[in-house]
């Protein structure tokens, strides 16, 4: 496995400027679930902001508690720090009390002088949330009338849905297809992780050669489940395998928690919130414990998996209240596990490394 | 219900209880008004109506010790709709609530512990770490907790709250009604009255289903005239505190708080209200400060450190400083006039998507301006509670504000409402004697 495996695909850098460059206007989207389609289809670029790594953080401490997350710290010193200048919106999505805040920092005091645009993602389910979510995204959709000039129809709309449904396809089968593909696991994430910010028919293409590219077979190593926030650092799968673990199930919020499914009907506002409502169980999105644990439980059924390794960030509560009683389900059912704490814009510690080998001793 | 249950209840509650806690609000009440009693150099002796909010809260804990096998119970998170549970017969358990009783009482670092012990992490709401400790010790300084029949967890002050209730709702293996309020960055949309709206009908119908009878609407309308009532109440004895001096602090508003939270609806806190409205006019006629050599006035943003109230209290009564309002204590009053008893459903999905704490940080900062203003404050204590993001997100920029704008100097103090390992008394000491001497103090 080499970097050779993935076929050469554009950076964020190179979509962003391409897209100006056909003056397209670019969002900067927060994490954690928002509607890919309503910005495509006002011909704006979606570009998501999970921290990002490497950031300079100490931005954010004029702003910024030292108790909130480094997702939060780092979102902040990114727009702070002016690498976020690209954008011509940032989009706020309410995934937890700290992005809550984010969203209203930037719209009350940072006011970074350009729009903001936060949205309250239900917590709620079934048909109410699905009513409410989809008049909310007809909320946004009005803001961004006024930010671009103009409106999609229905129709062109749903024409941007239907395509966005078809790269979470071509996402949904990369994730399936995990074990057999023969890249590494910094190289498979680098690859679905592309879809926070290529348009969703390069997506497609590129995962098209990807997939093309699997094999019959999983390679020797032991399977096991991460979970967590997001798959920062990336040093977590070097060292998963170097002791000879492999990520075969992905329960990142980032990642494995937003294979969406597709939406149903020809009304595109709630199809998008359909779709949007749609992923795995979400810590974020308060579903129950139980539906957590099952969701764990078929992921370890479905790639074979001896254990879980919860890759936390640092001061996220949304994740911290499952982990007792998720981890205690799955210790009956036979599945090790151990949690690990993380900056995410940081390096992995020395510590998360000695305890990821010790797990990989006990699974041998 | 037991026959043997019910007796058990009224012996318990309504006989033996009811007479010891009379007798012991007697007896206080006696001690208070003999001479002597109060040789405090700061401070002016507590409330008459104290004796009284004993005995409430500690019939309110009585009646849950007994409450299963006598009738359904319901814990809610404080921003729940209680008046629908309330009507419809549930006794109203609120875990903040007993968490702050835990803080006062100096346990909850203890109770935190069994949890932290069992996986819990340390940088979880204090709150909830100290309620698990207790669901999974049952250890409580109230006596014994009942077991929850369903829990109702209203989003509208955090989304921890969510995930609190879900830990809860799997350990006792309960039904929890969740009340999604989409947080307010700007203004209430009509689509989001309409969402909690729908989810009130819903929660009823389920409430109604746990209970095994039906809403009666008057009993609604009624409880929730009572509620109005009491929160109007509230809201009046808050803004004595306008007064010179005043007759009443935050640090007294902390403790005389719990009957709004967790027992509005009811008649006797309409009573209790009123008798301490009546006190702090007499005090306010008579001259008579909460500090009673008052030369400065400061607000209060965030929870209180539940267990450094007095503390707190008494280090800012010696160098003459009065804490006149608070955002905290405030939030149970303000919304009382979107309450609207003819239309209890409909006015509760705009109330319930109202709470401070469910609104941006630059309305916060609003509500200290205006406070500033009423309350002729020199400063501001802002707490920054490690423990509550959705209150502390924000305070940085609005001490700068209050600063920068009104030339209010505020101290931002780093604590925890409910974890004792947060607050280092000597560091506090020391930043608030400088604080102080900023303000003249
Ligand atoms: S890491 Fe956790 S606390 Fe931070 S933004 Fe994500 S969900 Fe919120
Ligand atoms: S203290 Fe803050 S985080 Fe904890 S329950 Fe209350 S509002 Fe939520």
């Amino acid at each position: 496995m080499s970097v050779d495996s993935v076929p050469v695909f554009p950076t964020r850098r190179q979509v962003i400027a391409e897209h100006k460059a056909h003056g397209g206007r670019v969002a900067a989207v927060f994490p954690v679930h928002h509607p890919r389609a309503l910005w495509r289809a006002f011909g704006v670029l979606p570009v998501e902001v999970w921290g990002p790594p490497g950031t300079d953080t100490t931005l954010g401490d004029g702003h910024l508690q030292a108790y909130t997350c480094g997702i939060v710290r780092g979102g902040l010193s990114f727009v702070l720090s002016g690498q976020a200048d690209d954008a011509d919106l940032f989009v706020l999505p309410h995934a937890c009390d700290s992005t809550q805040g984010l969203g209203s920092l930037l719209l009350d005091f940072v006011r970074p002088g350009k729009p903001i645009l936060p949205f309250y993602v239900p917590r709620a389910e079934g048909p109410v949330a699905v009513e409410y979510l989809a008049r909310e995204i007809g909320r946004l959709a009005d803001k961004v009338a006024t930010i671009v000039g103009s409106s999609p129809t229905d129709a062109e709309l749903l024409e941007a849905v239907h395509v966005e449904e078809a790269a979470d396809g071509r996402l949904r089968a990369l994730h399936q297809a995990r074990p057999r593909l023969p890249l590494s696991g910094r190289e498979f994430y680098r690859v679905v992780r592309a879809r926070e910010y290529l348009p969703p028919l390069a997506f497609v293409e590129l995962a098209a050669e990807v997939l093309a590219s699997a094999g019959d077979r999983a390679d020797g190593r032991t399977p096991v489940i991460v979970s967590g926030m997001l798959p920062e650092p990336m040093e977590l799968f070097d060292t998963l395998e170097r002791v000879g673990l492999t990520a075969a199930g992905d329960d990142f919020t980032c990642t494995g928690r937003r294979l969406y499914h597709p939406g149903t009907g020809d009304d595109p506002w709630s199809r998008i919130a359909q779709s949007m409502l749609s992923g795995a169980p979400d810590a974020t999105r308060g579903v129950s414990v139980q539906a957590r644990i099952d969701h764990l439980l078929g992921l370890a059924r479905a790639t074979g998996a001896k254990a879980a390794i919860f890759h936390e960030v640092k001061f996220c509560e949304p994740e911290a209240y499952y982990l007792p009683q998720v981890r205690k389900a799955l210790e009956a059912e036979g599945i090790r596990s151990i949690a690990v704490e993380v900056n995410p814009l940081e390096p992995l510690p020395d510590q998360v490394v000695t305890r990821l080998e010790a797990l990989a001793e006990t699974l041998a | 219900m037991t026959l043997t249950d019910e007796l058990r209840y009224q012996a318990n509650v309504n006989v033996l209880g009811a007479v010891f806690l009379r007798f012991e609000r007697l007896q206080l009440e006696w001690k208070m008004h003999e001479k002597g009693f109060w040789k405090h150099e700061h401070l002016a002796p507590p409330h008459f109506a104290a004796p009284r909010l004993k005995e409430l809260i500690s019939k309110h804990y009585l009646k849950g010790r007994y409450a299963n096998g006598h009738g359904k119970v319901a814990w809610l998170t404080s921003g729940a709709p209680a008046e629908l549970f309330t009507a419809l017969g549930f006794f109203p358990l609120f875990p903040e609530n007993h968490g702050a009783v835990c803080g006062i009482r100096r346990v909850a670092e203890k109770l935190s512990g069994y949890a932290e012990d069992a996986g819990y992490s340390r940088d979880l709401c204090s709150y909830a770490r100290t309620d698990f400790g207790a669901m999974l010790s049952g250890e409580t300084p109230v006596g014994k907790l009942p077991r929850p029949d369903v829990l109702v967890c209203c989003t509208n002050i955090c989304q921890t709250v969510l995930h609190w209730y879900q830990v809860v709702a799997h350990h006792y293996k309960v039904p929890l009604i969740l009340i999604d309020t989409p947080f307010l960055y700007e203004q209430a949309e009509p689509h989001m009255v309409a969402f909690v709206e729908k989810q009130l009908e819903a929660a009823v119908e389920q409430a109604e289903r746990i209970v095994g009878k039906s809403l009666s609407e008057p009993r609604l309308r009624e409880v929730t005239a009572r509620s109005k009532e009491a929160v109007e109440l509230w809201a009046q004895v808050l803004a004595r505190g306008k007064h010179h001096p005043a007759p009443i602090t935050a640090f007294d508003e902390f403790i005389h708080m719990a009957p709004v939270v967790e027992m509005r609806g009811e008649a006797f806190t309409v009573e209790y209200y009123a008798t301490l409205l009546a006190e702090l006019d007499d005090r306010v006629a008579k001259g008579i400060g909460a500090v009673k050599q008052e030369k400065r006035r400061l607000i209060w943003d965030n929870l209180p450190v539940w267990g450094r109230v007095r503390w707190l209290s008494e280090l800012l009564a010696a160098r003459g400083v009065s804490l006149v309002a608070s955002t905290y204590t405030n939030a149970w009053g303000e919304l009382a006039a979107l309450v609207d008893p003819e239309h209890p459903m409909k006015s509760a999905a705009n109330v319930y998507l109202h709470p401070i704490l469910n609104r941006g940080t630059g309305y916060k900062l609003d509500v200290m301006r205006t406070m500033v203003r009423d309350y002729d404050v020199q400063g501001a204590i802002l707490h920054s509670d490690r423990s509550c993001k959705p209150y502390s997100i924000g305070q940085i920029d609005q001490r700068e504000k209050l600063a920068t704008e009104l030339g209010v100097p505020a101290l931002l103090l780093e604590a925890d409402h409910n974890d004792p390992r947060a607050f280092s008394e000597e560091q506090v000491s020391t930043r608030l004697s400088a604080f102080l001497e900023v303000i003249g103090a």
